[in-house]
């Protein structure tokens, strides 16, 4: 699996690769338009994360020349605007998938999971930690073999969690992942505890080995 | 007190004309009573010549010692009473025609006649009667006065009202002008020079003014765009080091702290974004919405929030809400009031919403003072505790409501909830 890194602000770039080499994936960059075009010429990747606004040419335009190439890499177009107009006509250009800067990481990686999904049906998209396996195709969780049902909600908090196992997510990461934009309800975030914990209970009844755990109060991670 | 220009002049025209007209008549009468007692005078000279001529040709006339048609009379004097120089007097004489004593001119002097006998020769002659002549005057003067300020009244309204009707023109614009709104001012062609330069001045002014404010707008969204990749910069840059699992408490909740406050920022900066694009009318796409629908799916968006706060939820659903208008919009507009009606409630936890086909309203349990529907919606006016508010939530709804134009909104207090209503326009 390899990923190509479109950004032209060079400190955003390496911390976008330094993350996905911390998540053992193969990460290249191209700081221009120019760079950009010569890699996805010469190169094959599963996926591109692409910045719209080069300063010596327009994303849209990588775009157009992926599809020219029938490229099989999904794309996910990153871009400080934010503007529904943008998003659109990202969308329809051929990206697929749309990610507002500033992004949390989880979220990024959660869409380059489900990008790569879309392109690649080799099935190998089973996430597994302990005896706790979830399949985002059916979006069927099993632990130690038995189907756990999980509302919808409980299945997208396992789901972040699965992504990266052991690895700590606050509360407000986890409120503007699962819930959308709710950071103005910040002050509260009781609505997160109590949803956990009722995944930790259906968890444990499945006897699965792994547990939801609270660290320092500002979030939870799963060992 | 506050005069229109129409009559401003006029109050000062009133008394200075009094003043100026009795300074004048005075004068004038003064002028006048000389001249004419001047003429008298005069006259009863001549008449004494010709009267001593006469004496000298005829003795008997000095025997007139009785004013009769002649009216002079002639009197033997002693040597004592004898003054040949003219002696001028003004006296009241009974005149039988008026019944009243009347004002006569008199001459008194001594001449020797033939018979070189000293006599005195009195000479009267009939004068105008001054309080008459005052009092004519004064009526004749006060007619003018009136008439010439009547005459100055008409002039003012006529042609100062015409002069001024550009004035007004200019006003009014200025009257129906909103910055941003980019309206043009009509040109009033004015042939008033001030006039002509006041348009010309405004006209530059609005432009200037214009200008300034889209550079402004413009400010805003480039500094919120700008500052969105330093903030995913630094956000990211925390996230890596919490990464770190091995980092002591104390500095991992710092860090998280600050995480938490730039997420707080780009939230701000992400509403000052929206708003400015609002304002730079940058939604115009409009489709027929189902206000109903986006509301079910707000409140579905929502729900884990209103279940936390364990808010009693009331939702009447009517009917169908649609309206042209942008969808994103739409959405951003109801999640905004539910937001707040959700954020400022308090322990009733009342959320009532209603919807049909011409009304939509949402209306929750919160402060007990009504709020003021003025300060509502200005930018980062906040309603006492409510920490988390960024304070643009009801600016942005202001603003899509005034740019989309196809709804009103209505802020109301009643029975104790505070509740906003959105109708058709």
């Amino acid at each position: 699996m390899k990923i190509l890194v479109i950004e032209d602000e060079v400190q955003l770039q390496r911390i976008i690769v330094e993350f996905l080499n911390n998540e053992k994936i193969l990460v290249e960059s191209a700081t221009t338009f120019k760079e950009a075009l010569d890699k996805i010429i010469s190169f094959d990747y599963d996926c591109i994360l692409l910045d719209i606004m080069l300063p010596d040419g327009s994303g849209m335009d990588i775009l157009k020349e992926l599809k020219k190439l029938q490229s099989k890499a999904s794309v996910i177009i990153l871009s400080a605007k934010d503007s529904v107009e943008d998003k659109v006509e990202g969308l329809l250009v051929g990206a697929d998938d749309y990610l507002a800067k500033p992004f949390h990481f989880a979220e990024l990686l959660a869409r380059i999971k489900v990008a790569l999904r879309k392109n690649q049906q080799n099935g190998n998209a089973l996430l597994q930690y302990k005896n706790i396996v979830v399949n985002p195709e059916d979006r069927m969780v099993t632990v130690a073999g038995k189907e756990l049902k999980l509302n919808r909600k409980e299945y997208e908090l396992l789901y972040y969690f699965m992504l990266r196992p052991e690895k700590v997510m606050q509360k407000t990461t986890l409120a503007e992942t699962v819930w959308g934009d709710h950071i103005e309800f910040a002050d509260n975030l009781d609505f997160i505890y109590s949803q956990i914990k009722n995944l930790r209970k259906k968890l444990k009844t499945a006897h699965s080995e792994a547990d939801i755990q609270a660290v320092y109060g500002v979030g939870y991670k799963l060992q | 007190m506050k005069v229109s220009l129409k009559n401003y002049s006029f109050r000062y025209l009133v008394p200075l004309l009094f003043v100026v007209m009795g300074i004048w008549a005075f004068l004038f009468y003064k002028t006048i009573v000389d001249e004419v007692y001047d003429n008298i005078d005069d006259g009863l000279k001549n008449q004494k010549i010709e009267i001593i001529r006469e004496a000298y040709v005829d003795p008997n006339i000095t025997k007139v010692n009785e004013f009769g048609v002649n009216q002079f009379r002639i009197l033997k004097v002693s040597d004592d009473d004898y003054d040949e120089s003219n002696h001028l007097t003004t006296e009241m004489v009974f005149m039988p025609y008026d019944g009243e004593n009347e004002p006569y001119r008199v001459l008194r002097t001594g001449f020797h006649g033939v018979d070189k006998e000293k006599y005195i020769l009195e000479i009267r002659t009939s004068m105008m009667e001054e309080d008459d002549m005052i009092f004519n005057l004064s009526i004749s003067l006060i007619v003018l006065y009136v008439l010439i300020l009547l005459s100055a009244l008409v002039i003012h309204q006529v042609v100062i009202r015409k002069a001024l009707k550009p004035f007004y023109a200019i006003l009014d614009q200025i009257k129906q002008y909103r910055l941003g709104k980019n309206t043009q001012i009509q040109s009033v062609k004015s042939n008033v020079i001030e006039f002509a330069s006041l348009e010309e001045e405004v006209i530059e002014m609005i432009d200037r003014n214009e200008e300034m404010y889209q550079q402004q707008k413009l400010f805003i969204e480039n500094a919120s765009h700008e500052l969105q990749t330093p903030l995913a910069v630094t956000i990211n840059e925390l996230d890596l080091v919490l990464e770190n699992t091995d980092m002591p408490e104390k500095e991992y909740l710092k860090i998280t702290a600050a995480k938490d406050a730039l997420w707080r920022m780009v939230h701000l900066n992400k509403s000052l974004l929206m708003l400015s694009r609002i304002d730079n009318h940058q939604y115009k796409m409009t489709d027929k919405v189902n206000f109903t629908e986006v509301l079910q799916n707000e409140l579905e968006t929502l729900s884990s929030i209103i279940e936390e706060k364990q808010l009693y939820v009331q939702c009447e659903k009517k009917g169908d809400f649609i309206v042209k208008f942008h969808p994103e919009m739409a959405r951003v507009l109801l999640s905004n009031l539910l937001r707040n009606a959700i954020k400022h409630n308090n322990e009733e936890k009342k959320l009532l919403i209603l919807i049909d086909t011409i009304e939509l309203k949402i209306a929750n349990s919160g402060s007990h003072i009504p709020l003021n529907p003025k300060l509502i919606y200005e930018r980062f006016y906040k309603q006492g505790t409510a920490k988390n508010s960024n304070g643009l939530g009801l600016s942005i709804v202001k603003s899509i409501v005034e740019k989309q134009n196809a709804i009103a909104l209505s802020y109301s207090f009643l029975n104790n909830l505070h509740e906003f209503k959105i109708t058709k326009k």
